[in-house]
């Protein structure tokens, strides 16, 4: 999927995370990730948006996300939620 | 969470709600900012407990009811301004507030610039400061006094060209910032094209675009709504300590100079500022030296921007020839056809 527009996802709220996509010059996914649990879960948290993303097909991504303690599927939904939103294309539903 | 808790945005036109802002902000000892364009309140039933406003790239006005305090309303107030923000295209924003609130907005994502007298923050959620203070450190000159002027020159007057000449003449390197915001009569591209035309014979200057965090909306908002006598002191302060802290150490300004203001309150009000907060021994980075430099005169009155803006209201275009140098003279000139 292609990046075209920028979108966000999320809140700031605890058990949630914020997240923020913007399209990127190069063919890669650019990660900043800020979290309240960074020390125990960053590592796990960055796998797992990258992971994520490239099941989706996405690259040449800025991702901003602030982690406010939130659980795997959570930070997968509103991951998702922001890349559909920066995407013009439609999603498959099937692969999500 | 209550479930009675809703969150609605609306626009500074909508007098009616603003008003019941003011109210609230009031109550809890904070000012309404009349730059605000884009407000967030939260309200259980009918009672408003949050608030939250958006001024450009800069998210201030933010409150939450001392009665609510704890409860995360906060970060939902912050939540609201970031996305009326990014819909709107702006993704790196600065944060005006108290210093108490440090730790919560660290936590939404942004970082301190600065802290002025233990009443306001400023704070940014890009990285920008960091990479504006990386560019001014490839910038920088040796010398015993390493002076600097930050103006605005809206235009370009002979009284400028004086001030630069004789700051030029008594530093080492002279770094001149031009102030960048938009928002004079005269447009930035213009400004320090005029600048640079009028100082070309000078081999000491480096001529700097302002940035976010030279006299900007940002760090001394109050600036550029001077017209309407709203002058609020600690901005002054604020964008002081910002220039003496986190820009000047950089590039290892010793000096400032500047022009005496006989006319303009504000501007007069900041030059005293800057005595006080620049030159302050006991200080978070080395004081810097505040040079007053008189103001020249043409026929008894000292030679300013305003009055080049006056004159040229009046149509006495005789008269404004001789306070500003050939090069302004000519794109006013210009301009007015």
């Amino acid at each position: 999927m292609k990046i075209i527009n920028s979108a966000h996802a999320g809140t700031l709220e605890s058990s949630d995370i914020y997240i923020q996509i913007n399209p990127f010059k190069e063919d890669k996914i650019e990660l900043e990730l800020e979290s309240s649990v960074e020390e125990l879960y960053g590592d796990a948290i960055k796998e797992l948006i990258i992971k994520t993303l490239e099941d989706m097909n996405v690259s040449f991504v800025h991702v901003k996300a602030q982690d406010k303690g939130a659980m795997d599927l959570v930070i997968k939904a509103r991951l998702q939620a922001a890349v559909l939103r920066a995407c013009e294309s439609d999603p498959v539903w099937e692969e999500l | 969470m209550n479930s009675s808790i809703s969150v609605s945005e609306f626009g500074s036109d909508n007098k009616r709600r603003v008003a019941k802002v003011k109210e609230f902000l009031d109550k809890n000892g904070l000012d309404m900012s009349s730059d605000v364009e884009v407000f967030v309140t939260i309200k259980d039933e009918d009672e408003m407990i949050a608030c939250g406003g958006l001024a450009g790239k800069v998210l201030k006005c933010i409150a939450v009811d001392s009665s609510r305090r704890g409860q995360g309303l906060i970060l939902k107030v912050v939540t609201h301004l970031l996305n009326a923000a990014f819909t709107r295209g702006t993704k790196e924003l600065f944060l005006f507030s108290t210093p108490k609130n440090i730790k919560f907005f660290e936590d939404c994502g942004f970082r301190l610039i600065e802290e002025c007298d233990g009443e306001v923050i400023l704070m940014e959620n890009s990285k920008n400061l960091a990479k504006y203070q990386a560019e001014l450190s490839s910038l920088k000159k040796d010398g015993d006094v390493i002076g600097s002027i930050v103006m605005n020159a809206n235009p370009f007057t002979l009284g400028h060209s004086y001030l630069i000449e004789e700051a030029s003449k008594r530093s080492d390197w002279l770094h001149l910032f031009v102030v960048k915001e938009d928002a004079s009569e005269f447009k930035f591209a213009d400004r320090i094209r005029l600048i640079r035309e009028g100082i070309k014979h000078l081999k000491n200057v480096t001529v700097h675009e302002g940035s976010d965090y030279i006299i900007s909306k940002a760090t001394f908002p109050t600036y550029f709504i001077k017209d309407k006598g709203q002058v609020n002191e600690i901005h002054a302060k604020l964008d002081l300590n910002v220039f003496r802290n986190q820009l000047a150490p950089y590039l290892g300004i010793t000096h400032r100079f500047v022009g005496t203001e006989p006319y303009c309150k504000v501007t007069n009000n900041y030059n005293q500022n800057m005595k006080k907060i620049l030159a302050d021994p006991n200080g978070k980075s080395a004081p810097i030296e505040v040079v007053e430099i008189e103001r020249i005169e043409f026929a008894d009155q000292a030679i300013s921007a305003s009055r080049v803006r006056k004159l040229l209201n009046e149509k006495n275009y005789d008269e404004l020839k001789n306070i500003v140098p050939p090069t302004t003279f000519e794109f006013l000139m210009k301009e007015i056809i």
